[in-house]
């Protein structure tokens, strides 16, 4: 916004231009209100399960059900894909020296189906959770909430294929000649490999949620076992997408933090030719491991094998960029700016979900954790422990170049702590109570299982500090956009030396990235 | 090269902004939110059309429930065991009381009125399956092996049988049938007198009837050969049981009908003795003349209606009686 803000404009010139760090300060604020209105929801579900037997929040079971449909839906696409956008939009023109993207109207429309998306996605309110499994969805998910969630995703789908095909135009073609691929930076690397992983996977997905409406509609039986179809190829089209969708929520992420730690570490990263060869590789092996959602579904020995050593291969991928940071930030004179504590808990916390992902792929394992909380946990290990750890790191190490104002250190001090223990008191304890035996998406619990009762409390207590840390996160964001101190745009961290911060990419003469 | 020097100023946001991008925010969730609320029923409050299609279609698992056609059974039953729970049975532990049998015929409305006088946790269905626990007849269920009636519990059940033949009334708690919570529902074909649709040899005897489908002009008034309150409107047809019934019908009316005979002119779709003459779905088209010829069924009073959903409530219900 900053960026290119040569004299104050209305706030309509911003919301209608396609210029990239418009599109790019669109796609974060919406992705933050999501994040609330979601994280909201998370709360109340987490609030009414304290207690077994609750009727308070949440009076019925089918309302329920649609509030953690939502809280899924809207926290993976409505927060996790357009903030990944937002800060890739910022970046990515200036890693590769280019002037904007290089379709700006398609940019600008990509970002405008997601509101559109987004209004389905609230107002329908659906019961079928995030992954609408089948039959469910075809012969009794009540309409037209169910239609209107069918719709609202494929809009976000559609939405993510354009940009993807924007980002892959912008790295490939139009950057620029003096720069070869290979010093690309490596947040453009993760967001090239993200945008085709993007493009081979999602069709699929478009498919599947076609033939789910059509079978809704009754003219259709690919889904409906009483027209002779088969729930479980809803499965494999949904897990073909939402696989490597895990590694697509992902990537980003890392990118952000290879884009941090050697920032904050004050040293060159330790290897870039490692780091492009585990995007590529996750890239690749994100498509070979589908399978292992769905061992439960009675699959053949084989397959399962196959599946298993596919999803254990991303584990050296992933080990890769846990070793390149540290090997970055070794020796380093570190500043643990607010950017580098998340990045860093991040990493801490990456190690431990994909620790429990790596039991998860073990078959034995996996059978006796399928469909306990054990999975709801590692899940939003992952996802709130690696992909927000490094979302909000970069929220903070962009908020100078949004704003031109600074954050407050000691606040977001306070939310890193609050985050990191939230993050651990309620998806740890939430791992616990899957191995305790509790299903996942249930309404209420006996209370004669005391365990679950202590593990619930223990995790909703997680989840307040979780949501607290939050609280303060969009506080300040929005208190210190306002009131923050004037940031130094050419040193916002005072890191010193010749790492440029972003906004010296204006400057004609820049040579950064 | 000095990254210092800057051509134009830094331009930072300020209170004003970030409060016109908060209120553009928080009116859009407010906005959405009041609409969200106001539909927050409609939202979740029709069956997806498949689902619709497979409540419609044959249902799998127990056997449905029929037309209550004909007379209203009570029937009074207690779970009681013995006090050494080794004998379960309905009513008495021996005797005559003991697991009564009921008899009724098809299309008789049989009321059960279940107690559970016993110590011990039951459950009560109607099956026709002649061991195990079911499955229950669409209906006739009082809890279930999950959640049974407790000592004490209450509860009424209505059974219509659609078919002639042997039903149980048994406990549905696994086992409980085994130790004799089972007694034996007998059906047989309605009496005479009751309409129940059965179908008979044709006895050879010719008979030929007339109808043609009409409308008031202003759409409102529905019938067959004459509108509402005039001579000949909706005439009785009288047949005996077994003729060979041939009816020619014309559509003078502007509109699509379908001819059939049912019992119930609610339930159109229920055509009786192969009598449809097209149907909802492929109408009879204005001025389209057609004949169908159909043995008639057991005795009863029928109606003769137009198939078409919502035409026999308007008026389009005759009599029908099979003697």
């Amino acid at each position: 916004m900053v960026l290119e803000l040569q004299k104050p404009r209305p706030i309509w010139q911003i919301m209608f231009s396609t210029h990239h760090t418009d599109v790019a300060y669109l796609y974060i604020v919406t992705g933050l209100a999501f994040l609330i209105m979601a994280g909201v929801l998370a709360l109340i579900i987490r609030t009414h399960l304290f207690w077994p037997g609750q009727g308070v929040l949440i009076s019925d079971s089918v309302t329920f059900n649609r509030m953690f449909t939502v809280h899924g839906t809207t926290m993976l696409f409505l927060f996790a894909l357009p903030f990944a956008a937002g800060v890739g939009n910022y970046l990515v023109p200036l890693m590769v020296r280019y002037k904007d993207m290089a379709y700006p109207k398609l940019n600008a429309v990509a970002f405008w189906m997601n509101p559109v998306g987004g209004a389905l996605i609230w107002l329908g309110f659906a019961d079928v959770t995030w992954m609408a499994y089948a039959p469910y969805s075809v012969i009794r998910a009540p309409g037209p909430a169910a239609d209107m969630w069918i719709f609202g995703l494929k809009i976000i789908g559609v939405s993510s294929i354009l940009s993807s095909i924007n980002f892959i135009v912008t790295i490939l073609k139009c950057k620029h000649p003096d720069l070869p691929l290979r010093k690309v930076p490596l947040f453009a690397w993760s967001m090239l490999i993200v945008s085709i992983m993007t493009l081979v996977a999602m069709p699929t997905f478009a498919a599947a949620l076609v033939m789910l409406l059509t079978d809704r509609l009754g003219v259709s039986g690919f889904f409906n076992p009483s027209l002779g179809g088969d729930p479980i190829a809803y499965l494999h089209l949904f897990w073909f997408t939402f696989h490597p969708e895990v590694y697509i929520f992902l990537l980003p992420a890392i990118g952000m933090m290879y884009e941090l730690i050697p920032r904050f570490s004050r040293k060159p990263l330790f290897s870039t030719g490692s780091g492009v060869f585990a995007f590529v590789l996750l890239g690749m092996i994100g498509f070979a491991s589908w399978g292992h959602h769905m061992y439960s579904t009675g699959m053949d020995f084989t397959t399962k094998t196959v599946f298993m050593i596919g999803t254990l291969a991303a584990v050296p991928a992933s080990g890769m960029h846990v070793f390149n940071f540290l090997a970055t930030m070794w020796g380093g004179r570190i500043k643990f700016a607010a950017p580098m504590k998340f990045a860093v808990g991040g990493i801490a916390l990456f190690f431990s979900a994909g620790a429990g992902g790596v039991l998860n792929t073990a078959m034995p394992l996996d059978f006796l954790t399928h469909g306990t909380y054990w999975v709801v946990g590692h899940m939003h290990l992952f996802l709130t422990g690696t992909i927000a750890f490094g979302f909000i790191a970069m929220m903070y190490y962009i908020f100078p170049l949004m704003t031109g104002r600074m954050y407050s250190e000691k606040w977001a001090s306070v939310q890193f702590i609050l985050m990191m223990w939230g993050t651990v008191q309620l998806f740890f304890t939430q791992h616990v109570l899957g191995l305790e035996g509790m299903p996942r998406r249930i309404y209420d619990y006996p209370a004669e299982f005391t365990s679950w009762t202590q593990g619930n409390q223990i995790a909703t207590i997680g989840a307040w500090i979780l949501g607290a840390s939050f609280v303060i996160f969009i506080a300040q964001l929005i208190y210190y956009s306002a009131k923050g101190k004037e940031a130094n745009m050419d040193d916002p961290f005072g890191l010193g030396g010749k790492y440029y911060y972003p906004y010296q990419a204006k400057t004609p003469h820049h040579i950064g990235y | 090269m000095s990254h210092t020097e800057h051509d134009a100023p830094i331009l930072r946001t300020s209170t004003r902004r970030v409060g016109k991008m908060l209120a553009i925010i928080i009116g859009i969730q407010i906005v959405g939110g009041l609409i969200f609320f106001m539909h927050y029923d409609f939202w979740n409050s029709y069956l997806p059309i498949a689902g619709k299609l497979q409540e419609q279609g044959a249902v799998t698992g127990g056997a449905t429930q029929g037309q209550a056609t004909g007379k209203t059974v009570n029937v009074s039953l207690k779970f009681v065991e013995s006090p050494d729970f080794k004998t379960y049975a309905f009513n008495a532990l021996s005797g005559p009381d003991q697991n009564p049998e009921i008899h009724a015929s098809v299309g008789d409305k049989i009321v059960f009125d279940v107690t559970n006088a016993g110590k011990s946790f039951h459950a009560f269905a109607i099956t026709d399956s002649k061991e195990g626990t079911g499955p229950a007849i669409d209906g006739t269920v009082i809890g279930t092996a999950d959640n049974p009636m407790k000592p004490g519990a209450k509860g009424e059940i209505t059974f219509v049988p659609a078919k002639a033949g042997e039903y149980f009334y048994i406990c549905a708690v696994p086992g409980h049938r085994e130790l004799g919570m089972v007694g034996k529902i007998e059906v047989t074909e309605a009496s005479s007198g009751g309409a129940s649709g059965a179908t008979v040899a044709p006895t050879g005897n010719k008979v030929e009837f007339s109808l043609s489908f009409v409308m008031s002009s202003d759409f409102k008034d529905y019938a067959f050969n004459t509108l509402p309150g005039q001579p000949g409107h909706n005439p009785d047809i009288k047949v005996k049981s077994g003729d060979t019934v041939t009816i020619h019908v014309k559509n003078d009316s502007k509109s699509f009908h379908s001819f059939g005979i049912v019992t119930d002119p609610d339930n159109p779709t229920n055509v009786l003795w192969n009598s449809a003459l097209k149907s909802a779905d492929n109408p009879m088209k204005p001025g389209e003349t057609g004949d169908v010829t159909f043995v008639a069924g057991s005795s009863g009073t029928y109606h003769y209606i137009c198939t078409v959903p919502g035409h026999a409530t308007l008026g389009m219900d005759g009599n029908f009686i099979v003697e």
